[in-house]
């Protein structure tokens, strides 16, 4: 089984690689999009699905790395790829500055305490006109790099996916689990809870900062309620939750899934799409709270890496 | 101190005071255990056994007094500090991970090398015979079955003095008589052992030495037979 699954992901990223070649404009946005999605429902999946601590407001990484990346390309004249890697490191900085009170927080209160964080960020940058342009929004310099950008957002949803790879396969990864398990449990059997909550943390807003950045180089201009959208942070959940929370694949799944749906449904009903997303979040958290690879994974017993 | 003859106490705890506001859960506590010994923790409901449990453990901040571990104090630190010096403990309400593994309810507590670790923890589910069980979930193991995980769980540790909170309490008799041999054999390795426990059979039966708790207070201490002739146990358990 690992060597076919390994066997379908050699395949699948060969041709995704050349898909560029042969691609219209929109199908290589669409699938630019995708990988977005796959990255930042896996980035969430590592906090949340593991350790079971909620984040309502993952977009905050997302935005900072967004802006970190503008401000880094726009007055420092740094090239866009080296640009998104501050932006995942002004990100991860970030949540090292908030995690430490945060994380200390229980179920709903460490969620809307996430959630906060994205208000308060987005007024951050409204506010701090000089350096972020406020709410007129960042122009970057005009860059024709889609082919590229696909490329650097495919290799952001493989890296996310091969650390949800190692980390779930591990020994860390099962500490992480037994957070969301049983805290005091964990704490009992000697695993410093609050240290491995900080690192999936800083993993997990990472991931999202580069995304940001990406996503800020590929559109060329933002402001504050474009890369701060509590819509994103709702999709990314909803996506991890469909594929299955706390596994390697679900939020891959959940994204492919979600995402081509929502494109289909999109381009034909324009209002109807929304309605039905929300039914997709009922239908879900109602019959198949643990996502499809959840259900298999109880059904089934399916090992850690799928 | 009345650690015993054989020198210096595992455990010492002086003066040991929790209070949830207004409640004093535990009041001015004191024991000492020696090593390699099983001693027994007894009391009526509300008494403050598992509160001086989870001070000991770290799990609730002491109000006063101090806790000894090998000399060394340990009030204050961090729970999972404690466990790693060697303090491992059960709960009464069993605290498997329900969405782990068997296996991996042990590995998660294991240090060093994977593979030695998971020799380990399949000579542990061998020991209590959940060998042919360790990839299910623990959730779906029988209430019998995860007490012998929760159980094997806290031997990953290596630990020297191992808490035990009310171990027998829902365990069928076959199991219970497996339960005790094993507890006994932790003893043989020279490891303490310090059980609460309401089936006085089971403590009478194993424990060479008992502290009696009442409202937060030892009222009493010595071998069980003394304990079981005791005025005031007596009277704090039937009422006079």
């Amino acid at each position: 089984m690992r060597r076919a699954l390994l066997l379908a992901a050699a395949v699948g990223l060969l041709l995704l690689g050349l898909y560029p070649r042969v691609a219209s404009g929109y199908g290589i946005r669409f699938m630019l999009q995708l990988f977005m999605w796959v990255a930042l429902a896996q980035s969430w999946n590592l906090i949340s699905g593991l350790t079971g601590y909620v984040s309502f407001g993952h977009v905050a990484f997302f935005g900072t790395g967004a802006y970190a990346t503008a401000i880094l390309v726009t007055t420092h004249g740094w090239p866009w790829p080296a640009a998104a890697v501050g932006g995942g490191v002004a990100a991860a900085l970030l949540a090292l500055l908030i995690g430490y009170p945060c994380l200390r927080l229980k179920g709903p209160y460490f969620a809307i305490s996430m959630l906060g964080l994205n208000e308060v960020m987005r007024v951050l940058v409204s506010y701090f006109e000089g350096l972020t342009g406020g709410g007129l929004g960042l122009s970057l310099p005009t860059l024709y790099a889609s082919v590229a950008i696909y490329y650097a957002m495919g290799l952001a949803a493989l890296a996310a996916t091969g650390a949800a790879h190692l980390i779930i396969t591990s020994r860390f990864g099962l500490r992480l689990m037994t957070i969301r398990e049983d805290e005091v449990a964990a704490e009992a059997m000697g695993i410093d809870t609050a240290r491995y909550k900080l690192y999936a943390f800083l993993l997990s807003a990472f991931v999202p900062g580069v995304v940001g950045g990406l996503f800020a180089r590929d559109l060329g201009y933002i402001e504050p309620v474009a890369v701060f959208p509590l819509a994103f942070t709702i999709t990314m959940i909803v996506m991890a939750l469909f594929g299955g929370k706390g596994t390697v694949w679900g939020p891959v799944l959940g994204a492919a899934a979600l995402f081509v749906f929502q494109e289909l449904v999109w381009a034909r009903f324009l209002y109807l799409h929304q309605i039905l997303f929300g039914a997709i979040i009922i239908l879900v958290v109602l019959f198949v709270p643990r996502g499809i690879l959840g259900v298999l994974q109880q059904r089934y017993r399916l090992p850690r890496y799928v | 101190m009345t650690a015993g003859a054989d020198g210096a106490p595992i455990l010492e705890v002086s003066g040991l005071t929790k209070r949830f506001g207004g409640v004093t859960a535990v009041n001015r506590c004191s024991l000492a255990l020696a090593p390699g010994r099983i001693y027994g923790l007894i009391g009526p409901n509300g008494s403050g056994k598992t509160t001086l449990f989870n001070c000991i453990t770290g799990l609730s901040a002491r109000d006063a007094g101090t806790v000894r571990f090998r000399g060394r104090r340990i009030d204050g630190l961090p729970s999972h500090r404690i466990a790693r010096l060697g303090i491992g403990r059960t709960f009464q309400v069993i605290r498997v991970f329900p969405e782990l593994t068997a296996l991996e309810n042990l590995l998660v507590v294991s240090r060093g090398e994977r593979e030695a670790a998971i020799m380990r923890a399949r000579e542990l589910l061998g020991f209590v015979r959940l060998d042919g069980l360790a990839s299910e979930f623990a959730g779906n193991l029988s209430y019998g079955q995860q007490k012998l995980l929760e159980f094997i769980r806290v031997l990953m540790l290596d630990p020297a003095l191992i808490l035990l909170d009310e171990p027998a309490a829902g365990v069928n008799r076959t199991l219970l008589n497996e339960l005790l041999t094993a507890i006994r054999g932790l003893r043989d390795e020279g490891r303490t052992v310090l059980i609460v426990e309401h089936d006085m059979k089971v403590v009478m039966g194993l424990c060479e030495r008992v502290f009696v708790l009442d409202y937060g207070e030892k009222i009493a201490e010595g071998p069980p037979e003394a304990i079981q002739a005791d005025e005031r146990v007596i009277e704090a358990y039937f009422g006079r």
